[in-house]
């Protein structure tokens, strides 16, 4: 009888690099950071199992300027993650009461990303304390 | 299992899996993602506040041959990696960039293979 046919419309080709979905994009493509990240921590594990001279060279990779660009760019998108998911977290997970109040997402937000920070100065503090101990 | 067809039960599939990895990975990185690059990437390379003997190889070494070192690097190389891949399948499979099956095999296959390469280089550096 009346077969159902809805309106789809037109979706432009690049869509996704467009006003409202960039910040999407962007925040998504923050994962491939991470990889890459995840990807130079393995290349030093290869170094690592094949020598002392091989880990040498990797270290001295690191040393060099191209690194500390790639890794300033990684640590933006790094900070743009934690952001981001902190963003998105209240909106994940189920609604919280506290003494019969709903907590705002905004304050749910902004706790876990001064807990954040927090982890990460703690993490720094641990290098500085295992630097001087060694 | 077999499922009857008029199951009022929804299909079991393994997709939380994904999404577990996906989650530890993207907390791991929210947590303590800024700091690890700002250490191994800026300060300890160029002993800016940390010394640079930190990531020397005797030192390095001594961590990977540590059984709770070995757990960490694995922990953080593998799932960063299955964190990316969630994230990347979804935004290609959104922008309709290739078929979803090549889509897979290029995300979640390429983060199986390189979880597998860092356990196997773990093992073989030793104990």
């Amino acid at each position: 009888m009346s077969e159902s046919r809805p309106y789809l419309r037109a979706q432009p080709r690049h869509w996704w690099a467009h006003q409202p979905y960039r910040a999407y994009t962007i925040r998504e493509l923050s994962g491939v950071a991470l990889a890459i990240y995840a990807a130079i921590l393995l290349a030093g594990l290869v170094c690592l199992a094949r020598g002392p001279d091989a880990f040498e060279a990797f270290r001295h990779f690191l040393a060099s300027p191209v690194s500390l660009l790639i890794h300033l760019l990684l640590l933006a998108a790094a900070i743009w993650h934690m952001w981001t998911w902190f963003q998105i977290l209240p909106k994940t997970m189920p609604k919280l009461v506290w003494r019969g109040k709903l907590i705002r997402q905004d304050v749910m937000s902004r706790t876990a990303t001064l807990a954040a920070v927090a982890c990460s100065i703690a993490l720094l503090a641990l290098f500085v304390v295992v630097g001087a101990n060694i | 299992m077999s499922r009857p067809k008029d199951s009022p039960l929804p299909k079991r599939t393994i997709a939380p899996l994904f999404w577990l990895m996906f989650g530890a990975g993207g907390m791991l990185a929210a947590l303590f993602g800024p700091a690890l690059i700002l250490a191994t990437g800026v300060m300890i390379p160029f002993g800016w506040g940390l010394p640079q003997s930190l990531d020397s190889y005797a030192n390095v070494l001594a961590l990977a041959r540590n059984p709770i070192g070995k757990l960490v690097l694995l922990a953080v190389i593998a799932l960063l990696f299955w964190h990316a891949a969630e994230r990347l399948f979804l935004t290609l499979k959104d922008m309709r960039a290739a078929p979803v099956w090549l889509l897979r095999w290029l995300t979640y296959g390429v983060a199986a293979v390189l979880t597998v390469v860092a356990f196997a280089l773990l093992l073989a550096i030793g104990f």
